[in-house]
């Protein structure tokens, strides 16, 4: 292939751009804001792999082994595989091109342990590892943008893809400026769109991942896969603007985990698992803290002031800034919230879509994480697969016939300007917030039938009401568009969760609390005129 | 308290001022301010009048993506980390960067930084750190927001035609200090785009939410 279309800037969008520019290849790379704000920068805790330095008795045998256990057996085997082999490359390689890692007085990197892992493997730069890895691919890209490899082009949001016969041609994009759509055609098409944050509100990743281009293509003909399965993270913290992540380095570095009774601490998670308690994979802990009854706190106080601002500085900042309060004095309050979508588009091992020259890597893309995701491999996942869908589509023939697309553009701006000549009072946002409201309530951490069920009742009335909706003028353009694909995603979510009858990883049902095995192979879902259709991946299609 | 803010409806439009009442609690910050403004079916102003949702960019919410960089009373600042109870007296005015072209509301287009740093080429390449540099200073520098708050408050930064501000210097200091066999060429690029015309009032580093010591890029860039 020659030309790449890659949507979304932050580190798996980046990875691969970069990775098709090395190949020779011309990447555009779209966004409506620059790298800088992308969920990626967020991403506090580190990176796994095992590497030269790595722990006595460590090995990538045992980094897949963690994963494939921590994403309850249904991450793909040989993807993850894959995954872990070439960590160490991914390591070397981000040091390559001056990525400021944390290292010791010799210039050795440092490692923390993290949840679900056998070994400490997690490289890390601070708590600002996601920071520190986009800073080096923004100034890696820019030595391509100036070679004329990689072109960057922002103001610009994904509207459709340019889809004919089960195979993508490009895509029609919105221009912020012009606000109009125009086609982007390419040799194939790579999202790179983060996670589906917006289904639940504000939580403690970015406000820009809002999961339209999912719902979009899905609507459009892909297959979404594990759509249950949203890691709610054990350790955030309540502000007046949103839940805040506390890093799972802090755990990592030994932060225990408590709730008060009778004037005593409990350290429940030790109480119940043992020494390494606290650090129990994500599902787990978010389950042990939900159903604990109390309020509960973390405390990294006893790790002294000199450790805490050299391991976790912004996890201090954070707290101080946010709260007032002090993590080298007090514990700090605690509770679950919505993290990471271990599902998205379904996948291939080369990252190629249910569509043909239709490619997903990083958070949109389902394949790594199976049921769960551990601390310290999204941003592993991120940089491998976009590296992944590179080195794939290098090897792939250009188009050499391509449809055209003239009408369906022309018909989409049509839709559009007519959408935009109508007046709504009724807020688009309004329908934002009640879908949240509907997915904290009944996709939470426990789930039953009757919860779904009344989810799903709850969204295909707000997907009748956003067929009556007219043009919102108080909201962009964009957030006019996107509402009816946001809502088909929701839907689509709770439909894999009432299908799924047991509990796994980050899924549990009340009425099903038991895994079966019946249930261990992914969820697939396609959209086929109007209907939902839900099955199991029993031939395990993706892991091909 | 009062909330003044100067809108504008499109880049073309004429920007005109609107005030809001709020009698929340002063613990939010200016982006919680913000969405409270927003979250109400109608907005109205406080003498009453319906108006638009105000525009304005954001993604972390927790200070470390720079999106929601505008003027708050006078000062740049992100408006997440803004808050209420640090601001002096009972009026907020919230106004949109001034060096940088508005696109509505308090949103403005920044790309002239990105522009600007890939006509001056700046990139590490290979790792070949230098002897002897800083670690904690590259650490921090590497967290560079690109969010335009220094150039804002820059007095030698105007258009982001020749000279390129704080961030610019930085990204330099990064490569030289991680790559020392372009820490030649990446000085004269310093001095033609920076050095040479820094009049050094240093307010860039009063507003860096980051708190980048950029003086101390500077020493070694200018050693």
């Amino acid at each position: 292939m020659q030309d790449v279309l890659i949507i979304g800037s932050g580190i798996s969008g980046m990875s691969c751009a970069i990775r098709c520019a090395e190949h020779g290849m011309h990447a555009t790379l779209v966004s409506p804001l620059p790298s800088e704000r992308a969920q990626s920068v967020m991403a506090a805790g580190g990176i796994n792999a095992v590497t030269l330095e790595h722990e006595g008795g460590d090995s990538v045998v045992g980094h897949i082994e963690d994963t494939l256990r921590g994403g309850a057996w249904l991450g793909g085997k040989n993807a993850v595989a894959g995954l872990c082999e070439h960590a160490e490359d991914i390591v070397r390689y981000l040091e390559k091109i001056g990525t400021v890692f944390s290292v010791d007085e010799n210039g050795r990197p440092l490692m923390r342990a993290f949840g679900g892992q056998t070994h400490k493997r997690t490289h890390y730069c601070g708590s600002s590892t996601g920071k520190q890895i986009v800073s080096a691919l923004v100034m890696e890209a820019r030595r391509y943008e100036a070679a004329g490899l990689i072109d960057r082009r922002l103001g610009q949001h994904f509207h459709s893809a340019l889809i004919e016969d089960g195979v993508c041609y490009g895509a029609l994009m919105f221009d912020e400026g012009s606000e109009q759509l125009a086609p982007t055609y390419a040799d194939a098409v790579v999202m790179a769109v983060g996670g589906q944050n917006a289904l639940f509100g504000k939580t403690t990743g970015s406000a820009l991942c809002d999961g339209y281009a999912v719902g979009r293509l899905f609507a459009q003909g892909a297959v979404l896969k594990n759509l249950e399965f949203v890691q709610y993270h054990p350790t955030t913290l309540e502000t007046s603007q949103k839940r805040m992540l506390v890093s799972e380095a802090a755990r990592g570095e030994g932060g225990r985990l408590f709730y008060r009774k009778d004037g005593e601490r409990v350290y429940f998670m030790e109480d119940k698992y043992g020494r390494n308690g606290n650090l129990m994979t994500r599902d787990v802990v978010s389950r042990e803290i939900d159903a604990c009854g109390h309020e509960v706190f973390l405390d990294v106080s006893f790790l002294g002031e000199q450790t805490i601002d050299q391991r976790l500085p912004e996890v201090r900042d954070l707290c101080q800034k946010y709260r007032g309060i002090d993590i080298a004095r007090e514990p700090i309050p605690v509770a679950p919230s919505v993290h990471f979508f271990m599902g998205g588009l379904a996948v291939h091992l080369n990252h190629e879509t249910s569509i043909r020259r239709l490619y997903a890597v990083g958070e949109c893309a389902s394949m790594y994480h199976g049921a769960n995701r551990l601390g310290g491999n999204s941003l592993l996942a991120a940089l491998y697969s976009g590296w992944v869908a590179a080195d794939d589509m290098a090897q792939a023939a250009s188009v050499t016939r391509r449809p055209n697309f003239g009408t369906t553009a022309w018909q989409e701006q049509r839709q559009l300007d007519a959408m935009r000549d109508t007046r709504s009072p009724y807020p688009v946002m309004y329908t934002r917030d009640m879908l949240a409201d509907t997915m904290r309530t009944q996709l939470g951490i426990v789930r039953n039938a009757d919860k779904l069920n009344a989810g799903i009742a709850s969204i295909e009335h707000d997907l009748e009401i956003a067929k009556q909706l007219r043009y919102d003028p108080s909201v962009s353009t964009y957030t006019n568009y996107s509402i009816t694909a946001i809502l088909s995603l929701a839907r689509a979510a709770l439909s894999c969760a009432l299908a799924r009858k047991e509990s796994r990883g980050a899924h549990f049902r009340s009425d099903y609390p038991q895994s079966s095995n019946e249930f261990c192979a992914p969820t697939l879902i396609s959209y086929n005129d109007g209907n939902y259709e839900v099955r199991l991946d029993e031939g395990w299609t993706y892991e091909s | 308290m009062k909330v003044r803010i100067l809108r504008q409806e499109a880049s073309d439009a004429t920007p005109h001022w609107e005030s809001f009442d709020y009698d929340g609690a002063r613990g939010i910050s200016v982006a919680g301010l913000l969405d409270h403004i927003n979250f109400h079916d109608d907005i109205v102003t406080d003498d009453g009048k319906k108006t638009s949702r105000i525009m304005w960019e954001c993604s972390c919410l927790q200070g470390v993506c720079g999106a929601c960089a505008m003027v708050i009373n006078n000062v740049p600042a992100l408006a997440c980390e803004t808050f209420l109870r640090d601001l002096t007296g009972d009026v907020v005015t919230l106004r949109p960067l001034q060096k940088f072209p508005v696109i509505r509301d308090l949103v403005v287009n920044r790309n002239v930084i990105h522009e600007g740093l890939k006509r001056t080429n700046v990139f590490v390449g290979e790792y070949r750190p230098k002897d002897g540099e800083d670690h904690t200073h590259q650490y921090t520098v590497a967290k560079c927001l690109k969010c335009g708050l220094c150039l804002e408050v820059c007095p030698n930064y105007t258009s982001g035609r020749s000279f390129l501000g704080a961030l610019f210097a930085n990204d330099c200091y990064l490569v030289y200090a991680r790559n020392h066999e372009k820490s030649k060429d990446i000085r004269k690029t310093y001095a033609k785009n920076f050095g040479n015309s820094c009049s050094k009032s240093l307010s860039c580093m009063d507003v860096c939410p980051m708190s980048i010591p950029t003086i101390a890029s500077m020493a070694r860039l200018n050693r």
